[in-house]
């Protein structure tokens, strides 16, 4: 993989300085370990520090709905200065579901894309390879991830650290963008989805204990739904007071109601980026529930979200041949 | 389970076509199981997926939603998107554990009192079977 560090941060200082940009968002080294923050760049300066690497996990569309909206000024003008991001294979699948959802305008955004050929698992990477303080850098080195850290090269296979959402990815080249770094990833073969076909096999008391297991752990912190680029909702059903759509209490019994909710939210809209599942504290294994309801979408009513930026949104249409054989 | 178990079953009832036959199924005097709580709404695609959950919780052993048969919604539409969203919605309960005998959905017109008593015995019985609801019912604490 050739990912040119050069040709990027020359491509992304161009695209900050344009006129009609107001800042890039692309990644760049964190603090420590195998940290990577999210850049936002308004100059070369900025955009001397981007990176692109295995470990830029982090799906930053959702930048796109996150800045905050100030009000316009009395006599002002608004700011319609677009805004430039960079993704990865899933992340521009997020981009093309805004688009449909008309959550963005085509308009508003320059799209960079990072043909991706895997990142890793960070959890993962630090079980079998602790962190230190010293921040470290990774490479794509044909079949492997080169850890370079303290000067050291450690050369890690890919199948061993690489994230769970990549062993299952479909689009590793992004599927919209204006400009394209470096050349296409070749796809690879898709590993089986055994978590979610494990889950399948048992019986429905199997898979009742083990998500009460799971859902009793949520602390209702609502990370997956911050992170999740499509979790944008300006009144979202769990901030609701007034009605109460789903109580704020924390208890099996509401934690279910809420995850739920959640997965059948974004059921025909997640496009499989694995933030949610990423970021949650009490590793809760999301990424599950979405690939179900993901899978149920493609076989049973042949969408797929985030692919045609032209398609009517899932949940707001239907076809008149749409399966009803659950129906009395 | 003990045999003599009698379920909850609440039933969401678009106004135009099940509320209807369900009314007919009451006027003709056809007799159908007392298990069901009806709550009439003006369209099966006003029921949200969280009315499906708040009913379990708050002690439904089983759920019911009936529209107007494809075409024949009053508002055009509104059962082709029940149907799409609540399919899904049975097969994401069925994924975390909730027992497929406890939501169904059907189409009742308003001249099918019949039908409806068919609907009414095949849930409650498939709710019965399914026994009492335990999995997220909300429960109360004793501080
Ligand atoms: S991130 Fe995890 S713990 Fe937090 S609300 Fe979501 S599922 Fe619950
Ligand atoms: S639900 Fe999770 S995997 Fe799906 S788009 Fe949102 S963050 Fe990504
Ligand atoms: S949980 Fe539902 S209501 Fe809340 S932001 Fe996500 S999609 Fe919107």
């Amino acid at each position: 993989m050739k990912m040119d560090l050069e040709q990027l941060r020359k491509t992304a200082a161009e695209v900050a300085a344009r006129e009609e940009v107001k800042y890039l968002v692309g990644w760049k080294q964190g603090t420590y370990g195998y940290r990577v923050a999210p850049a936002f760049v308004e100059d070369a300066a900025g955009a001397a520090e981007l990176i692109f690497s295995p470990l830029c996990t982090a799906n930053l569309a959702t930048y796109l709905t996150l800045a905050e909206q100030l009000p316009v000024p009395r006599g002002g003008e608004p700011d319609d200065r677009k805004v430039a991001l960079m993704v990865k294979g899933c992340d521009s699948r997020a981009v093309t579901q805004l688009l449909v959802e008309k959550g963005i305008e085509r308009d508003e955004v320059v799209v960079i894309g990072c043909p991706c050929p895997g990142v890793v698992d960070a959890a993962l990477l630090a079980e079998k390879y602790p962190e230190t303080e010293e921040p470290a850098e990774m490479k794509w080195d044909g079949e492997n991830f080169l850890l370079i850290r303290g000067g050291e090269e450690t050369k890690i296979a890919r199948n061993e650290i690489l994230a769970e959402k990549c062993r299952l990815c479909r689009y590793p080249n992004p599927v919209v963008s204006d400009i394209m770094l470096g050349e296409e990833v070749e796809t690879w073969d898709l590993a089986e989805d055994e978590g979610v076909q494990e889950l399948e096999n048992r019986d429905v008391d199997g898979r009742a204990e083990y998500w009460a297991e799971q859902f009793d752990k949520c602390v209702r912190c609502y990370s997956c739904r911050n992170v999740c680029p499509l979790c944008y909702c300006q009144d979202c059903i769990l901030d609701r007071l007034n009605p109460t759509w789903v109580n704020r209490s924390v208890n099996f019994s509401e934690n279910t109601a809420f995850n739920i909710a959640r997965a059948f939210h974004l059921a025909g809209r997640c496009i499989e980026c694995g933030e949610c599942e990423r970021v949650c504290p009490a590793n809760i294994p999301l990424g599950k529930l979405n690939r179900k309801l993901a899978r149920e979408v493609r076989d049973k009513y042949d969408f797929e979200p985030g692919v045609d930026p032209d398609a009517e949104p899932f949940q707001a249409s239907f076809k008149p041949d749409d399966p009803e054989d659950f129906i009395l | 389970m003990s045999a003599n178990f009698e379920p909850n079953v609440v039933a969401f009832l678009c106004n135009w076509c099940s509320y209807a036959g369900a009314d007919l199924a009451g006027t003709s005097r056809v007799n159908y199981p007392s298990n069901i709580q009806i709550i009439r709404v003006m369209c099966s695609g006003r029921v949200n997926p969280l009315y499906v959950m708040n009913a379990l919780q708050q002690g439904a052993d089983g759920v019911l939603v009936s529209g107007c048969h494809p075409g024949d919604c009053h508002y055009m539409e509104g059962n082709f998107y029940a149907r799409r969203r609540l399919g899904m919605l049975k097969d994401l309960m069925e994924f975390v554990g909730v027992d497929p005998k406890r939501f169904h959905m059907s189409w009742v017109s308003a001249s099918e009192g019949h039908k409806w008593k068919e609907v009414v015995e095949k849930t409650v019985e498939d709710a019965k079977e399914a026994g009492p609801f335990e999995g997220f019912r909300r429960r109360q604490i004793d501080w």
